[in-house]
């Protein structure tokens, strides 16, 4: 769209030149990033966890360890087996910094975005970590690798939500920061309900110390398949009534669909946080180093490339793997010739086609087409679905997963933006004893949550920690859905131990109805993604 | 004809009706205020949701209205109601045919989510097809659709919005792709300020025995909300000059032949 921008971002790109050298420039770090990186300064890190000991490992990369991220690469898990491609020559990693500990606790970016596990981890790989090094691998550092800094180290029950929900520790600033590090007055109140691991109001690290912080617990998000996190497919975020918010180092447009609470607009801004927070870097990568993370990031595309029972996930007219991801331009919306998932419809038609394989393979391929095509068009009623069904649809609407999972080929959403789907939020959310629960209530002037009332109690306010807003309370931005069978659990707090467990949420959550059938056959098209 | 509707009810379902306090009405009361094309209706209501079940976005949504006792078909409304939450409905009565959801359709019909709650009642399709849903007449295009600037001459021109009652979201396929013309306009035209004023209906009227009113804050809310999307569309911030005004509000446009709901709005003025 031709606009004023660029005229801008032009002369925001000349200020910044002057400050690019010792560091990021601050103007280009979202506000919250600051308050974070003085949380995760003050925690210890393990004595000489720059220089830990390498402990071997089939497919773990270690930080640091030189190895070459090859142009491909194939690693094993229990649906068969998942392909990682990186488009140009592969990529000599001794010293780049996102295979390096930029930082004091022997992390590297690589540490909590293992290729095996498409660029994310799973919990399978984190307890086998913790058992091939009883705890000392920097991944379970005190800062966000525990349930919090303050309990002992190297105890298991330390490290409980990591290792048997893969949730890492992310602190958010108490009130909620703004992009230009001002403070924003939030609409409700916060109070701490329950605090299983002791942070939200422990004197240092909680809702009441001198830096007040509230401990929310999430899965890491895959870095890959970037293109289509940062694709800008619609010039809007319906969900939040506005056009989508800009970079504010260019002035363009950005995705809306980074991070499970939106706190980074950018992959900058976010490589920016995590060298700070989980790397616990005392100063900001440089922008050489910022670049060449992002230059790398945008090369690596993941997803399943093969299954036990489907086989090749290329063949018979199927276009599965990372390839296909890659060649592809991302942002694209489904929908009428090109339903989403119609990747696999060719398995749909294998009675009468060739290369249909074993019998068994032709039914799980014929399953996994099916489960395409409830996915795109069986339709249901969304309920209470903030983000959603507050916006003018109507609470209820009917429609499909497809509504929300639109984009081609990565299910995210192309015209962005955060919903609660009930994950956090209760009465929907699984019962889960372990996590914090906060009460949120929504000041009188304001109004109230547009189906949960002015109070909310919330196992992670979720996007409403970076806008303040009670309409917000418990949003999360869509995922990407490729590569799932490497990465399990799922939701961005680890509700779901497995696929399985995902589809029964959500036909638990809307009522759908799901026959075994389709349920079996949703569960084989996300195994093959 | 509300005879007609009440008997194409399964009896299960108007014993359900029956239990809704805003439906205790006898068929003479109906009778006697048959609502009659072309006339304005207002009132508070709980929405009741019709599962009609004809694809994606399809469902019907109905108000009835306490002081005649007669049900509407809302669902032409820009915004779908929230099951649970009282609605304020402002419309005109249409002469259009019932059978698609069963109620008197209002067209144009304006909704307003309040926060009152009330009971939340869903029903299934009984024999009614429902609406398919149908993509609005002007639809926000992709990114990948290239845009045109709007050819010249170039004049003062101005923009309106309108706005749910006490709120200030820009809804989607309606005020986004108004939003995005003035960016464009703006972009071709290189005015010497851009002046948003939102409005308030800070009187109000009586709605159903309620009073609806809203507070001036609401009328700068909107002027800013427009502002940041403006801006975020690359509109600079210097060419914005933001106004508030409460009523009386002198040569308000109305919002497709409505008055109370076009007094809740945010005019933009390109200003050459």
């Amino acid at each position: 769209m031709p606009d004023f921008r660029r005229d801008f971002a032009g002369a925001l790109l000349i200020a910044c030149i002057g400050t690019a050298v010792a560091g990021a420039a601050p103007q280009q770090i979202e506000g919250h990033i600051e308050a974070e990186g003085k949380q995760a300064a003050r925690v210890p890190v393990a004595p000489d966890a720059a220089n830990a000991t390498v402990y071997a490992s089939d497919t773990w990369w270690q930080a640091g360890d030189g190895q070459e991220f090859p142009g491909r690469a194939v690693f094993a898990n229990s649906s068969g087996a998942l392909a990682i491609l990186r488009s140009g020559a592969p990529l000599a990693t001794q010293g780049h910094p996102f295979f390096t500990a930029l930082g004091t606790n022997g992390r590297a970016c690589v540490t909590c975005h293992q290729p095996a596990d498409g660029m994310s981890v799973s919990t399978q790989t984190i307890q086998k970590r913790w058992e091939d090094t009883q705890g000392q691998d920097p991944l379970f550092a005190a800062v966000d690798g525990s349930n919090c800094p303050h309990l002992p180290q190297l105890q298991r029950t330390s490290h409980s939500l990591l290792l048997d929900r893969g949730l890492f520790r992310v602190f958010r600033p108490w009130p909620p920061k703004a992009a230009d590090g001002s403070t924003i007055d939030p609409e409700f109140t916060l109070e701490v309900v329950r605090d299983p691991t002791g942070c939200n109001l422990h004197p240092q690290y909680g809702v009441h110390s001198t830096n007040p912080m509230v401990s929310v617990y999430r899965r890491p998000r895959p870095v890959a398949n970037v293109k289509y996190l940062t694709a800008v497919g619609f010039p809007f975020e319906p969900k939040n009534g506005l056009p989508l918010p800009l970079d504010p180092e260019t002035g363009e447009p950005t995705s809306g669909n980074l991070m499970a609470d939106a706190r980074n607009r950018t992959l900058k801004s976010q490589a920016v946080e995590a060298s700070r927070v989980h790397l616990q870097a005392s100063a900001n990568p440089t922008e050489a180093q910022l670049g060449q993370i992002l230059d790398f990031e945008a090369t690596v595309y993941s997803a399943q490339g093969q299954d036990r029972w489907g086989g090749v996930l290329t063949e018979a007219g199927a276009q599965g793997g990372p390839e296909t991801l890659a060649a592809l331009p991302a942002g694209e919306l489904q929908g009428g010739p090109r339903p989403i998932w119609s990747e696999f419809a060719s398995w749909g038609k294998l009675a009468s086609a060739s290369g249909a394989g074993n019998e068994e393979q032709r039914l799980f391929r014929e399953s996994v087409a099916r489960g395409a095509n409830v996915f795109a068009n069986k339709t249901f009623l969304i309920r209470d679905a903030a983000g959603l069904t507050s916006i003018g649809f109507g609470n209820p609407v009917r429609n499909a997963c497809a509504f929300c999972h639109n984009m081609l080929r990565t299910g995210m959403d192309v015209a962005p933006g955060q919903v609660d789907l009930g994950t956090t939020n209760e009465p929907f959310a699984n019962a889960a004893p372990e996590l914090p629960l906060f009460k949120l209530t929504c000041k009188p002037q304001y109004r109230s949550h547009p189906h949960l009332g002015r109070v909310v109690y919330t196992q992670d306010p979720g996007y409403a920690l970076t806008t303040g807003k009670c309409r917000d309370i418990g949003k999360i931005t869509i995922q990407q859905m490729r590569g799932l069978a490497a990465r399990a659990p799922y939701f961005s707090n680890g509700s779901a131990k497995t696929l399985r467990d995902l589809v029964d949420f959500y036909d638990r959550r809307y009522g759908i109805g799901y026959t075994e059938q389709e349920k079996q056959d949703l569960v084989n098209l996300m195994s093959v993604l | 004809m509300a005879e007609r509707r009440l008997h194409n009810l399964e009896p299960g379902a108007l014993l359900a009706l029956a239990a809704l306090p805003t439906l205790f009405m006898t068929s003479m009361q109906v009778r006697a205020d048959e609502p009659t094309a072309g006339q304005v209706r207002s009132f508070i209501s709980c929405p009741v949701y019709r599962d009609t079940d004809a694809g994606r976005k399809s469902g019907c949504w109905l108000a009835n209205d306490t002081s005649n006792g007669v049900q509407y078909d809302i669902t032409p409304g820009r915004i779908k109601p929230l099951l649970g939450r009282q609605v304020l409905v402002e419309g005109i009565v249409s002469a259009k045919d019932a059978g698609l959801c069963g109620g008197t359709v209002l067209e144009p019909v304006r909704v307003s989510v309040l926060d009152a709650v009330c009971k939340e009642y869903s029903i299934p399709a009984e024999g009614f097809p429902g609406r398919r849903f149908v993509l609005p007449a002007r639809l926000l295009q992709p990114t990948s659709v290239p845009r045109q600037l709007p050819p010249p001459p170039y004049t003062t021109r101005d923009y309106t919005i309108f706005f749910e009652l006490n709120n200030d979201f820009l809804l989607y396929q309606y005020a986004e792709t108004i939003i995005e013309d003035i960016a464009l306009y703006t972009r071709a035209s290189h005015p010497r300020r851009v002046v948003i004023t939102g409005y308030a209906a800070t009187i109000g009227y009586d709605v159903s025995g309620q009073r609806v009113a809203e507070k001036l804050d609401i009328a700068h809310a909107r002027a800013a909300m427009v502002a940041e999307a403006l801006e975020r569309l690359g509109v600079p911030r210097k060419l914005l000059e933001l106004k508030s005004q409460g009523e009386p509000q002198r040569n308000a446009p109305t919002d497709e032949g409505l008055i109370e709901p076009a007094k809740r709005r945010a005019k933009v003025e390109v200003v050459l």
